[in-house]
């Protein structure tokens, strides 16, 4: 997937500031730098994000663009590496001059990449990556996430734990920072609403990208727990439902929670494959918000890539909308300007109405979670019954993040 | 007894497909002298064309399991043909340099014609479900990756030991000039051993792909450990890689199960292991 | 010293005098740039002491490379200590790691040495990858910064365009010391070693001993490398030992030339270079990669420098 490109080649080679004798500055566009995935094991993810994120700038240029600007946007591949988004991210500062920066899939990358942030003094939105940390205690004036982050996800989770009324749980997660601070954050909420429950001492945690979860699969069931909570994502949990099924997992007497179970590339890949029963978890579903701007964008969206949007795609369309908003806000493409814009912004994206928290930067949203069912309708499971958590319910305070922006 | 049941029965599948992925490594070495880092590419192309065959085209597996190795034994001979003939007078080094630019070049493609998304394809109808012994339950399907493997292996047997074609490959393998001597067309048996050994390669492919969702990264992490199985086993030893790809198997079956913080490591003691003290591997032959 | 040596000598101060100035003629960016070029030049160098000249095909470098980077990255996040000392320690632990390994290593031959490199650099990975409670697994190390330089120099290692120049000063000073022991007899006999060893082992002379010694030295350059990528990306990861990262040094030597001392920088030149271009126009790089290296491997196997050095000295020999 190549990114929307007018420059001619020489420009975006010399990349200095010659922009300011330039004519015609009016047209001149406002550049968005994205980082995602675009390659090796879970890079359909970072093709879902380019879509939903070209489906906004194209959406917007063509009613008129911002400020009468047109929006460009520029990928690169983070590689899911640290040092290789770094580098992405100085390349699109400093080389294409990019006004914002978004995106980030992994909480592993995160943790390298957003104490960095500062320097390159660009706002940055992160649309993936769930770590708490980076509005936590990595915190800082310029990253933004307008994303359900792990606290949020996991705290929801626990509520629906907790409902089941199963007390001993273990996990399987990938093992990077996502996993572990998964089930760090589950044992902490569950325990908060039900003192009594208790938790393995000897969790799994295959590396990501691990094609055989054979092992892992028999240590639960050898275990016996009273619930499983299950953290992995993408290929691996589209592998391990597979294998779990041939080895009788789901026929335990076990209750399942799938976390991340619901993303559309996980149940697109499935199919009818994912059994039915399971408590599965997203981000965004696209068939909860009643709202119009969710209507538009899931119609449009079908329109132009055949599928239901995952919620990777509805959070890179609506990190655009975003920074419409933020810009329309401030009334300037500045970023310093920018960033005061989006702290503490309210804006109606297709998931709910996102309210940056002043506190931290963290956008206070819910994940949603339901049971998967039979869907005649579609190619994928649904959730029914299906469960919007409010945002407000499941956001810990800034205090408990860690977080020391202060205000 | 479940608990050993069910990493047995797992060590024992993961073991034989990874002998069918390695034991076509273990031949183009033998008789080429290369060591294809392609391999593992060459794989994921199989796993991607039984998608293609199954899932896209609707045909039914027996046939994609005979049509997929076809195309990625066409290829392969493409590639031979463009490119790796001409390195077959030099060091190993630049093979397996090229094969490594291979890779590269089938993974990306792969990547451009199939895209990003995840697939999965099913067995076919007649293996579908599963089965219970001692109190594991494990898939039916399973049972026919293992004769698969045992099929390919005394296959392969055969067709080396009791068929010209494989009588003349050994020959080509054991002494080129006396080869040609004798009216051996020697560049054309290399371009059929290496169409063969990515045959087999693309045929593991296919027999993986009900058991593994099919995305972009397979071919990554299936060529070091072919690597692992032929030096355990030894270079270009048939029973070797057999054996190689059963101890590999039981250390990702029984140590992933019983030490899971040591599971990456495992395998790579057990290279090493095995090359400090038997370099030539467990039961090969030094190279020629 | 004669003309075509005054030229070269010449050559070399007008490029090291451009790259110290780099930074007020390039775009911003290219200071990056720049500075990846030069790390990773210095371990592609430091790798090809034991490829090119000893003839040994590594593909576990990449253990010393990331080795240094954790030790200098950890240092830097949990003492604070001067960029000089954390340099030292990952020069020093990346040749000491390459001692033990290629203690074991050098037993072996051929294709055989190169797969036990291959075994040991995914057991350093595998390690750094799962001992989560020292080297924080898959996330890696994150979340330092740099401080001083040390021994009295006030400099911003925070301002990209200093590091950069610090880089410089460091791969030069390394570069140069590598150079003298290319051509000291030690890298003489390397070099015979890696033409004929059975000839060299007959004039008494240990082959195994001094293969260690190719080994080890290599693996303190590449240490330092490592030591100085860590600060220039803030990440110490599990990427940095794994065997795609030893493959990066293989391919800039092969771009360059492994014949010539120079190739493996050039290469990295090359290597970087193209990438950075090529992921502007496409996220197709690996292909591009991919061609390029096998037209090399197949038509230009001495790399561009060394096809290029060969060249100039065949018009010099013909039209003397």
């Amino acid at each position: 997937m190549t990114k929307l490109r007018a420059k001619p080649v020489l420009a975006s080679v010399l990349g200095l500031g010659l922009a300011a004798a330039a004519p015609a500055q009016a047209q001149e566009p406002i550049e968005i730098g994205a980082i995602y995935i675009l390659s090796g094991v879970v890079s359909t993810y970072g093709e879902f994000a380019q879509n939903g994120a070209n489906l906004a700038v194209e959406e917007i240029n063509e009613n008129g663009g911002v400020l009468g600007r047109p929006l460009e946007i520029t990928f690169e591949d983070s590689q899911l590496q640290a040092q290789t988004a770094i580098q992405a991210m100085r390349k699109l500062v400093y080389q294409d001059q990019v006004d914002v920066l978004m995106g980030l899939d992994s909480s592993g990358v995160a943790t390298g990449v957003v104490p960095v942030v500062p320097e390159l003094q660009t706002p940055f939105i992160i649309t993936h990556a769930a770590t708490p940390d980076a509005t936590g205690k990595l915190c800082n004036e310029w990253t933004y996430r307008i994303s359900v982050n792990i606290n949020q996800n996991v705290k929801a989770a626990a509520i629906m734990a907790d409902e089941s009324g199963a007390q001993s749980w273990t996990t399987v997660g990938p093992d990077y920072a996502f996993g572990h601070q998964s089930w760090e954050f589950f044992q902490k909420y569950l325990s908060e609403l039900n003192p009594e429950a208790t938790f393995s001492g000897s969790p799994s945690f295959p590396s990501l990208g691990t094609e055989d979860f054979t092992p892992f699969i028999n240590t639960v069931i050898d275990a016996q727990p009273d619930g499983v909570f299950l953290s992995i994502w993408g290929g691996d949990l589209v592998n391990f439902t597979r294998q779990a099924t041939d080895l009788g997992f789901f026929e335990q007497d076990f209750e399942v929670i799938m976390s991340l179970g619901a993303a559309t590339e996980v149940l697109h890949a499935l199919g009818d494959q994912m059994p039915t029963g399971i408590t599965v978890g997203t981000r965004y579903w696209y068939d909860g918000p009643e709202n119009a701007v969710n209507d538009a964008f899931v119609k449009a969206y079908r329109e132009a890539y055949g599928k239901v949007p995952s919620y990777n795609a509805q959070n890179a369309y609506a990190a655009v909308y975003a920074y419409k908003n933020a810009i329309e806000k401030a009334g300037s493409v500045d970023k310093a300007a920018i960033r005061k814009a989006l702290s503490g912004m309210t804006f109606q994206a297709p998931m709910d109405e996102v309210h940056f928290r002043k506190g931290d930067n963290q956008a206070v949203v819910g994940p949603v979670y339901g049971v998967t069912a039979e869907n005649p309708d579609e190619e994928i499971r649904k959730l029914e019954p299906m469960r919007i958590f409010d945002g407000a319910s499941v956001t810990p305070p800034v205090s408990e993040t860690g977080c020391k922006l202060g205000g | 007894m479940q608990t050993f049941v069910a990493a047995l029965l797992n060590s024992l599948d993961l073991g034989i497909l990874l002998f069918v992925i390695a034991v076509g490594l273990n031949i183009i070495f033998g008789v080429l002298n290369v060591i294809n880092f392609a391999h593992g590419a060459l794989y994921m192309l199989g796993a991607y064309c039984a998608y293609t065959a199954i899932g896209l085209l609707g045909l039914p597996f027996w046939l994609a399991l005979v049509a997929a190795p076809l195309v990625v034994a066409a290829v392969a001979v493409v590639l031979e043909r463009l490119m790796l003939h001409r390195i077959y007078d030099r060091s190993i080094t630049d093979s397996l340099l090229l094969t490594f630019a291979l890779l590269l070049i089938i993974d990306e493609s792969v990547r451009w014609i199939w895209g990003t998304s995840i697939h999965i394809v099913d067995p076919p109808v007649g293996l579908r479900g599963t089965f219970t012994v001692f109190g594991a339950q494990h898939p039916v399907y399973s049972l026919f990756v293992m004769a698969m493997g045992v099929l390919v292996g005394v296959g392969l047997w055969l067709f080396f030991t009791r068929t010209r074609a494989g009588k003349v490959m050994r020959a080509a393998a054991s002494d080129r000039k006396m080869s040609r001597l004798v009216g051996i067309n020697v560049p054309l048996v290399f371009t059929g051993v290496f169409a063969l050994g990515a045959g087999i390669a693309g045929l593991g492919g296919v027999v993986a792909a009900p058991m593994r969702a099919i995305g972009p990264a397979m071919g990554a992490n299936i060529i070091v450990e072919s690597f692992i199985v032929v030096v355990i086993g030894g270079l270009g030893s048939f029973p070797g890689a057999f054996l190689g790809a059963l101890i590999l198997g039981a250390i990702h079956g029984f140590g992933s199960r019983f030490l899971p913080d040591l599971n990456l490591v495992l395998p790579f003691i057990g290279m090493a292991v095995v090359l400090l003290l038997k370099p030539h591997g467990l039961m090969g032959r030094p190279a020629t | 010293m004669s003309a075509g040596r005054l030229v070269v000598w010449g050559a070399l101060a007008a490029i090291l005098a451009a790259l110290w100035w780099l930074p007020s003629w390039a775009p911003y960016f290219y200071i990056f740039v720049a500075t990846e070029v030069l790390i990773l030049g210095l371990f592609a160098g430091g790798f090809n002491l034991v490829f090119g000249y000893t003839g040994m095909l590594s593909l576990g470098h990449a253990a010393f490379f990331g080795f240094g980077a954790y030790i200098s990255a950890m240092l830097l996040l949990h003492l604070q200590t001067p960029l000089i000392l954390a340099l030292l320690a990952a020069t020093a632990g990346g040749g000491l790691l390459a001692l033990l390994i290629g203690f074991f290593c050098v037993r072996l031959t051929e294709v055989y040495f190169t797969m036990l490199t291959l075994a040991f650099g995914m057991m350093v990975f595998s390690i750094a990858q799962q001992w989560r409670s020292v080297t924080n697994g898959s996330d890696g190390i994150t979340g330092f910064t740099v401080g001083d330089f040390g021994i009295g120099l006030d400099l911003v290692l925070g301002n990209p365009a200093v590091f950069y120049q610090v880089t410089l000063v460091v791969v030069v000073l390394a570069a140069a010391l590598l150079y003298l022991i290319t051509i000291s007899p030690f890298g003489l006999i390397l070099r015979a070693m890696g033409e004929n060893p059975e000839r060299v082992a007959f004039t008494g002379i240990p082959v195994r001993r001094y293969r260690l010694y190719s080994f080890a030295i290599s693996g303190t350059f590449s240490g330092l490398a490592g030591g100085l990528f860590a600060p220039f990306t803030r990440v110490a990861s599990p990427d940095m030992v794994h065997w795609a990262q030893s493959a990066e040094p293989v391919l800039m030597s092969i771009l360059g030339g492994s014949t010539t001392f120079l190739g493996p920088f050039v290469g990295s030149a090359i290597f970087v270079l193209l990438e950075t271009w090529i992921t502007s126009f496409t996220d197709r790089w690996m292909l591009f990669l991919g061609i390029v290296l096998a037209l090399m491997v197949m038509y230009l196997r001495r790399g561009l420098f060394g096809t290029a050095v060969d060249w100039l000295r065949q018009r010099r020999t013909r039209s003397s």
